[in-house]
């Protein structure tokens, strides 16, 4: 047993001084479990709001309650901006749903009981989740207002009132004065649960006539391309991971020449160091770019993935590969080893894919950590590919994320780069 | 003629080389022998430009010009085999050599001629096409040094070439640098091994702790350093050991006081001188 316990304490104690294996052992699962508990609870700051967009089209005093009461709904933050813009939001992927009110929504909010209040909901469908639970919100918001509306003999009373003028101009029946009767009682009905306490014990009286609101759901390639299938999507971010895996692989091959020597060897040649960090990038570039180049070809031919832009997914494709062949270069010189360069590649690459989109959508993590995914080139990856694909870019919308990823791409080379020259020389 | 004149090097607080000088001739292996630490590695980095000196000067000198290695084109003339074995092992042993020949600027025939001469030089024209993977320790020890010759420099710097590799194989690899020696080349050696040392190098310079301790033939450095030989003699009464430089006259003594069964003369060599001059003291 003596035996057991003193080769298990060298094993542990040699795992300590690793700390590579200490890092990926203790701090990589701490990395992860901080970043998942952040994204799913905001950091004790509740879930995250998810963004909608919102138009109102209605422009009245009950379309303004709505807004306010939507505004104060737990797990939305609600933007109004106008249409065209919420659509192009919608495509680009910034929001996940449009919300339009319609002309009359008002004048249905306030009294239900003729017409129900109806909303337009635009939808980026790959964002069916998010969508199922805006139309959570919605519902309940329309549900509090008709239990406001019921327990309010005012607001009734000049509902029913309405609605009187209507029943009254029908031709005399049992029926239309037995409504008339029913309207001229609720507003007393209602004041009466009010006095007794009752309103909050019997849950308000929605669903007395039927669903409180009707959701006209429509897609956003309604109006501008979508995803053909689901592998647009899913193309796109095999394609991120193909950069990530050719990255990590390349810089390790640097390690590698390192370690075994052949960098020496290189470097006592007649070239220039510049003439082997270049040889090193266009070798990255080049397997990176045909990679990925294969996989969108292989989606297209076999999958049915339809890209919207050839240009400018090619544009997207060099732009992808230009960014992770600098992140090649600047892993290769942080890793002195092979083991570390895989360890510190996959390390960072890992939390920075959850960071960037690439696992989780971007609109699930709390509003800090989608300002802090800016940082993380995998963000702007996924933008330039689904842009091409199936977002329906136009070259402007294009030019920022490939410029981030270019410029990502050249800074990070040219501080590897450095490094490297400097190291071995 | 690779010249080091008056060369210093420090890393931090560390000096690794400390004024050091000498110059290689044509046609020369000069050995560069030291413990662990002694700066060995760091003076061969300098003569191949990997290093640049913090004072003195490292130069490839000819009768037209002086030229500094750190500049890439002046690479050409040099070439070195690395103690480890620096070569890829996923290709061929040709395609090793055409890989580097090309970096080396050579194309077309004259890169073939080099390839099938260096495949050759090696002992591996039969095995050329085979993986380096699949080549056995000697066989790669003998590739790293055919890539360092692969374009014909004027100075082979050869670091440890022997390590790891059985008799057979390391006197392969001797013939192989008295043939660069006789072909006109200079050979820089460096080595732990103090016989090899001996038996290749026509002059050696023991350093230590970056500097120069000794710098003569192998002759001359166990002349002025090897102090005295040993006498090993066997008697009726068991084994001893006599420090002389006059090993007869002491033999005789010994005669003259009793029965000597079995003698050996141990004269100094190399490994005296180096101990001499570096201590017996470890080095890690």
């Amino acid at each position: 047993m003596n035996k057991i316990v003193a080769m298990a304490a060298k094993d542990i104690h040699i795992l300590f001084r690793d700390k590579l294996g200490f890092f990926f052992t203790v701090f990589f699962p701490l990395m992860m479990a901080i970043f998942f508990g952040a994204m799913f609870a905001g950091l004790s700051r509740g879930p995250a709001n998810v963004p909608i967009a919102l138009v109102d089209q209605d422009r009245t005093s009950a379309s303004e309650r709505f807004i306010e009461r939507l505004g104060q709904a737990s797990g939305l933050a609600v933007e109004q901006i106008p249409r065209e813009e919420a659509l192009e939001q919608v495509r680009r992927g910034r929001t996940a749903v449009l919300v339009t009110l319609t002309p009359g929504f008002g004048a249905a909010l306030d009294n239900p009981f003729v017409t129900t209040p109806e909303v337009e909901m635009t939808v980026d469908p790959t964002q069916f989740a998010v969508a199922g639970m805006v139309r959570g919100v919605l519902l309940e918001a329309a549900g509090a207002e008709l239990q406001d509306l019921m327990s309010d003999p005012a607001r009734l009373g000049a509902a029913n009132s309405q609605n009187s003028l209507f029943f009254e101009s029908l031709p005399p029946s049992s029926a239309r004065d037995d409504m008339l009767t029913f309207l001229d009682l609720s507003p007393r009905v209602s004041s009466l649960i009010d006095e007794m306490g009752l309103g909050a014990a019997t849950g308000g009286n929605q669903g007395f006539f039927g669903p409180p609101l009707e959701i006209a759901q429509t897609e956003v390639q309604a109006e501008r391309p979508g995803p053909t299938n689901s592998y647009a999507t899913s193309f796109a971010q095999a394609m991120l991971w193909t950069l990530i895996g050719g990255s990590v692989s390349f810089s390790m091959s640097i390690a590698i020449e390192r370690s075994r020597g052949t960098l020496m060897r290189l470097l006592v040649a007649p070239v220039t160091a510049r003439h082997l960090l270049a040889a090193k990038g266009l070798a990255c570039l080049g397997a990176t770019l045909f990679a990925s180049s294969a996989l969108i070809t292989l989606g297209i031919t076999v999958f049915d993935v339809r890209p919207t832009s050839y240009p400018l997914l090619v544009l997207a494709l060099l732009c992808g590969s230009i960014c992770f062949c600098g992140i090649m270069m600047a892993l290769s010189v942080i890793g002195g080893t092979e083991q570390a360069a895989a360890g510190i590649g996959w390390g960072l690459s890992l939390p920075l894919s959850m960071l960037g989109g690439g696992m989780v959508p971007l609109f699930l993590m709390p509003e800090w950590m989608q300002r802090l995914a800016n940082i993380s080139p995998m963000k702007w990856t996924l933008m330039a590919y689904e842009g091409a694909i199936w977002r329906g870019f136009t070259l402007n919308e294009m030019l920022p994320p490939c410029a981030v990823l270019v410029a990502i791409g050249v800074i990070a080379f040219t501080l590897g780069a450095r490094r490297l020259r400097w190291d071995t020389g | 003629m690779l010249v080091f004149d008056h060369v210093s090097k420090s890393f931090g607080d560390l000096r690794a080389v400390d004024d050091l000088s000498f110059e290689v001739e044509a046609g020369e292996v000069f050995g560069l022998l030291g413990p662990n630490g002694a700066g060995k590695t760091t003076a061969i980095n300098m003569a191949v430009g990997l290093l640049e000196p913090d004072e003195g000067v490292v130069r490839f000198a000819d009768e037209a010009f002086d030229r500094n290695p750190r500049d890439a084109e002046n690479r050409r003339s040099l070439g070195l085999a690395p103690q480890s074995i620096a070569l890829y092992e996923q290709i061929g042993g040709a395609d090793n050599l055409r890989f580097f020949g090309r970096l080396h600027g050579l194309r077309g025939s004259d890169l073939e001629e080099r390839v099938v001469a260096c495949l050759d030089f090696a002992d591996l024209t039969d095995v050329g096409k085979k993986v380096v993977s699949k080549y056995s320790g000697g066989m790669k020890r003998r590739l790293n040094l055919a890539v360092a010759i692969i374009h014909d420099p004027e100075l082979v710097l050869l670091d440890e070439p022997t390590v790891g590799v059985d008799p057979q194989s390391r006197n392969a690899i001797f013939e192989r640098v008295e043939q660069l020696r006789d072909g006109g080349k200079q050979v820089v050696y460096t080595t732990h091994y103090m016989e090899e040392a001996q038996r290749l190098c026509d002059r050696v310079a023991i350093i230590d702790r970056g500097r120069l301790m000794a710098l003569d033939t192998v002759p001359a450095l166990i002349g002025a350093h090897g102090g005295p030989g040993n006498l090993v003699v066997r008697t009726g009464e068991g084994e001893s050991r006599h420090e002389t430089t006059d090993p007869l006259g002491t033999l005789a003594e010994l005669q003259a006081r009793q029965a000597v069964d079995h003698f050996q003369y141990l004269p100094p060599d190399l490994e005296t001188v180096f101990l001499n001059l570096t201590g017996r003291a470890l080095r890690d």
